[in-house]
């Protein structure tokens, strides 16, 4: 006779209160398999079908537990726990005659799993916190299916099911509005999406279903609300194949954070639709710059000036009356560089209005150096200091001497004791 | 320092973590491509790498040649090829034309791009836009925060500054979060969390939602406490001419990544000398946070010092020097060299910097910064304009002029600007843009300011009663942000009493005494009062965001509270780093600052410059 069984005949006597317990017991002992025969007793309870089989075996198991010392508890209660489980899914309103053996082998996760597809959720959630299972794997996913499963009930109104959505899963870790909403949406329920995205904590997660549902608009300003800005880029990049121009201007025009990221695309990348942009938004003064920006990648003397002139208008409308000035200054001094470069070859075109005075002088044009401090109203101080700098850097002295009397200088001379001939300068 | 720390002082964490952790990334990072290959690095990545791995280390690691990531045909001759870039689109265009010039000359290589610290997806866009997407792979270096010494780290991302406050474009704030959400799972929790601005609001947010979305360990914080600043809340101190050592070695050599490459001039010989800036150099850590004219009295000192210490050899016997050979000798040597290239550094900042007109400038800032004298500090700077002393610095005396007076009188605003272009050439049109759009050069809106009244009255009286009447009017006058600020918040102290530099009493002798930076006024303000009851007036006129959130609970007096961890968002100065060295001294606390990028008045606007396209 195996052990177990001899436990589970000792357990019997024992209820009835007799002595033949002991004997038993004794006999068990004497062999030293007491741990074998509870072990026994319990994998055959978890074999067992009938309710009343298990609780027997059980018992007896539990019975021989209390002659031993350390005996590790685990399996007994796992095997307590597992019985629960597996007695209620087969119940005849499962129906589901699992064998502890079949169950071993699927594991709990599949079995959670069957349940949700039979749409029992309010069991499968029982196992997971009887078991408990952490959050992640068990109540939230079960609360996911669940959700999912809800969205497609034909018969409920939108606001219905997104109040009773809301109520059960509230803000479980692990179940994601989005994949919810996404669901509604593939049943042909984009109110429903909707509403169910306004619960989604995280801006980020709603923007692609909003964008497949054709929500560009939204889903910009909740790509924006979520600060990143790599989400706002992949919409406006969807929005830029998907919309016509004005359209797509005019929605960047109410997202500035947007705006100004499509502006360094575009610098970067397509410099004409930077112009567009500022053109949709009469923006004069940007366009000014952009048309001072694009004069020094041209070339061409005439093409520059075009672009210049292009600039002058904008910041005219703008009512930049220095920028205005500022550039048509530069225009006239481009030609004035252009002249000299074609009768003397000074090679000027480019320089600073000061640089041009300063090549000049160096070249011995002092004429057309002078013409320049008139025609752009250089301030005295400003030619002075030029002026003697260059004659006394090529040791005009005369001409120095010269300049220093025709008017009084505007900043004043150090006089200063000559160092002796032979050191250097 | 003249004077001693505070012997309760917190010890600062060890930070070097960083770098083993970013080590460790990238050689598994380069594993994932087995075989020899050829590595290249964007250019602006080469000195932040050099500090976490150097060459030999990524040869242990096959890779075969480094090279600059460079808009030409390449020259590699290996079938694997790594990049190592920024994600900008610019570059990622560059290497799309290196891929697609492969493909037409029937040429296959495997490619593999590595983005740091993250990548866009605007990059992976132009990858497949440009059809090369399915022929590259791409992966991620959580490359976020370079140590460059004990108390600072980098995020080294310098485009950080025109990026977010110039074009608008707040892709890095993301990177600024992650940043700091690396630092709290590293050293943290923070339990309480201070902030001025509108970027660092931002930055805040990205990094609290981080946190919400991991998982929550239980640890012993290292770092209690962190303050998040804009650099647009205070533009006046980075404008500033630096005069503490460590500043004005980076004005005048500029420090690259701790580094700083000593010319000609100050190594008396025809090559240059690398040498690494940090705490390691104990010359150059007693030197770095003191003004300037205290600098030579330190080395001096310090060459007697080690004069003593060679001098002991004297008299040893057999035995003795041994020892004094076998365990002082190299350390002397080593500070011996130091000594002397800190001391030729000096004489040539002395050379540059000790001229009239150097006195001058200073002279004129200070004023400035005081509010006196406008008048003779425009002409000042209308001269040093005509005389083209510098573009740059030109436009740092314009800026500072306009950020402390509020803007400047249109007709000013008109004629030096023009005298300006006359200058430096009409392109800087678009550079006045930017400065306008960014409030650094602005025209005065109309109505009465200080700067009228004082020129008004200083007209009629002599110039003390000037001052007098002008402290009256300032009630009634509309005065600048500045000087309201300035005034709050005792920017500048009284300028009558005499500010022994060697004995600082405060934040104002990182300038001579004659300011305190604002945002260190600001930290100071904060943390002396737990937050921003009583500064309301202060952050009206900032117009700025502020914040301030108590996270994990501070329960106990810990040392990790007195330890806080200073973020700028848009880059901070030497000089401000020194200046909070100087109030954790005083007060026992510890500062860690973490920037985007060193700045100084230079980089600050020259990222502002349109004038090179």
């Amino acid at each position: 006779m195996a052990p177990g069984a001899l436990l589970l005949e000792a357990h019997r006597e024992y209820e009835k209160s007799s002595q033949k317990a002991d004997e038993y017991l004794r006999e068990i002992k004497e062999q030293n398999v007491l741990g074998d025969a509870v072990r026994q007793c319990v994998e055959a309870a978890a074999h067992e079908y009938d309710p009343d089989t298990q609780k027997a075996l059980m018992r007896a198991a539990s019975f021989g537990k209390c002659f031993l010392t350390e005996f590790s508890p685990d399996q007994f209660v796992t095997t307590c726990r597992e019985l629960r489980v597996l007695n209620a899914v087969r119940e005849s309103s499962v129906g589901m005659p699992l064998t502890h053996t079949q169950f071993k082998q699927m594991t709990l996760q599949v079995l959670i799993d069957r349940l949700v597809y039979r749409q029992f959720y309010p069991l499968a959630i029982e196992v997971c916190r009887y078991l408990k299972i952490p959050d992640y794997q068990g109540v939230s996913r079960v609360l996911k299916h669940w959700a999912s499963c809800k969205v497609q009930q034909k018969d409920l109104t939108d606001e219905a099911i997104a109040r009773a959505v809301c109520a059960k899963v509230g803000d479980s870790p692990g179940v994601s509005y989005s994949d919810v909403a996404a669901k509604a949406y593939e049943c042909g329920r984009p109110e429903l999406a909707i509403k169910l995205l306004d619960f989604e904590a995280r801006s980020g997660e709603q923007v692609p279903l909003l964008l497949k549902m054709k929500r560009s608009q939204l889903a910009l300003s909740k790509a924006v609300e979520s600060g990143d800005t790599d989400l706002v880029y992949t919409v406006v990049t969807y929005l830029k194949n998907e919309m016509n121009r004005g359209d797509f201007f005019m929605t960047l025009r109410n997202q500035p954070v947007a705006l100004s990221l499509y502006r360094q695309f575009c610098k970067l990348q397509e410099p004409q639709t930077l112009k567009d942009l500022f053109n949709q938004d009469d923006d004069h003064q940007e366009l000014g710059n952009f048309y001072v920006t694009s004069s020094y990648r041209d070339k061409r003397l005439e093409g520059r000036l075009a672009q210049l002139q292009s600039a002058v208008d904008e910041y005219n409308k703008a009512k930049n009356d220095f920028a205005v000035k500022a550039t048509e200054e530069e225009m006239r001094l481009l030609r004035f560089q252009r002249k000299l470069d074609d009768e003397k070859g000074a090679g000027l075109l480019g320089l600073s209005l000061q640089a041009t005075m300063e090549a000049l002088m160096s070249l011995g044009l002092h004429k057309q150096a002078e013409q320049l401090y008139r025609d752009f109203r250089v301030p005295d101080k400003r030619y002075w200091w030029l002026k003697l700098k260059s004659l006394a850097e090529k040791e005009q002295w005369e001409e120095l001497e010269k300049f220093s009397k025709s008017k009084k200088s505007p900043i004043g001379y150090l006089v200063r004791e000559a160092p002796p001939l032979n050191s250097p300068l | 320092m003249a004077h001693s720390a505070r012997r309760d002082s917190p010890e600062l964490p060890d930070l070097s973590l960083l770098k083993r952790l970013v080590r460790d990334q990238l050689i598994y990072l380069l594993e994932q491509l087995p075989g020899k290959k050829d590595l290249f690095i964007d250019s602006d990545l080469m000195s932040p790498l050099d500090r976490i791995a150097n060459v030999s280390t990524l040869k242990q690691h096959e890779v075969d040649k480094l090279y600059k990531v460079e808009h030409k045909p390449i020259v590699s001759i290996s079938d694997q090829i790594c990049f190592l870039i920024r994600p900008r689109m610019q570059t990622v265009k560059w290497i799309c034309d290196v891929v697609n010039a492969d493909k037409a000359a029937g040429k296959f290589r495997r490619y593999k791009i590595i983005f740091t610290p993250q990548k866009f997806y605007a990059c992976e866009a132009v990858l497949e836009e440009q059809g090369v997407f399915g022929d590259v792979t791409t992966d991620e270096w959580a490359f976020y925060l370079l140590p460059l010494d004990e108390d600072i780290i980098s995020l080294e991302l310098p485009e950080f500054f025109r990026d977010n406050f110039l074009a608008g474009d707040q892709r890095w704030v993301r990177t600024a979060g992650s940043a700091l959400h690396l630092l709290h799972s590293l050293f943290g929790p923070f339990s309480k969390v201070y902030g001025i601005g509108r970027c660092s609001k931002m930055t805040y947010e990205s990094w609290r939602e981080q946190v919400e979305q991991g998982e929550q360990k239980a640890r012993h914080a290292e770092i209690g406490n962190v303050f998040l600043i804009d650099r647009d809340v205070d533009f006046v101190t980075p404008l500033c001419s630096q005069v503490v050592y460590e500043g004005l070695v980076d004005d005048i050599f500029r420090i690259k990544c701790g580094c700083v490459e000593f010319g000609p001039e100050v190594t008396s010989s025809d090559k240059s000398i690398k040498v690494m800036l940090n705490s390691q150099d104990k010359v150059f850590n007693e030197i770095r946070n003191e003004h300037f004219s205290n600098v030579f009295g330190f080395l001096s000192q310090k060459a007697r010092n080690l004069q003593t210490a060679y001098d002991k050899r004297r008299g040893m016997d057999i035995q003795q020097m041994k020892t004094f050979v076998s365990e002082e000798l190299k350390g002397l040597k080593q500070e011996h060299r130091l000594l002397s290239l800190h001391i030729s550094a000096s004489e040539s900042i002395m050379k540059k910097k000790t001229k009239q007109d150097f006195q001058e400038l200073l002279k004129t800032e200070h004023c400035l910064l005081e509010g006196f004298e406008i008048r003779e500090c425009i002409s000042f700077i209308e001269e040093h304009i005509n005389r083209q002393v510098s573009m740059i610095e030109s436009l740092r005396l314009l800026c500072l002029l306009s950020v402390t007076e509020n803007g400047l009188l249109p007709k000013d605003f008109k004629s030096l600007k023009a005298q300006y272009l006359q200058s430096y050439g009409a392109d800087h049109l678009l550079t006045f843009s930017n400065l306008r759009q960014l409030g650094l050069l602005v025209e005065q809106q109309p109505g009465e300011t200080l700067t009228v009244m004082e020129s008004k009255v200083g007209k009629l009286v002599n110039d003390r009663t000037a001052v007098k009447l002008t402290d009256a009017f300032s009630s009634l006058a509309k005065k600048s942000h500045f000087r309201a600020l300035s005034k709050k918040l005792n920017l500048v102290p009284k300028s009558d009493e005499e500010y022994d530099l060697r004995v600082p009493r405060d934040m104002a002798y990182i300038f001579s005494g004659a300011y305190i930076p604002l945002s260190c006024k600001i930290i100071e303000q904060v943390l002396e009062r737990d937050g921003w009851t009583g500064l309301e007036e202060v952050t009206r006129l900032i117009n700025g965001h502020e914040f301030a959130v108590t996270g994990a609970d501070p329960k106990s007096k810990s040392d990790a509270q007195r330890i806080i961890l200073v973020m700028f968002l848009g880059g901070c100065t030497f000089s401000e780093i020194s200046a909070l060295r100087f109030l954790g001294k005083e007060r026992g606390y510890k500062f860690i600052v973490v920037t985007t990028a060193i700045t100084n008045s230079s980089r600050l606007l020259e990222a502002l410059l349109d004038n090179n396209v």
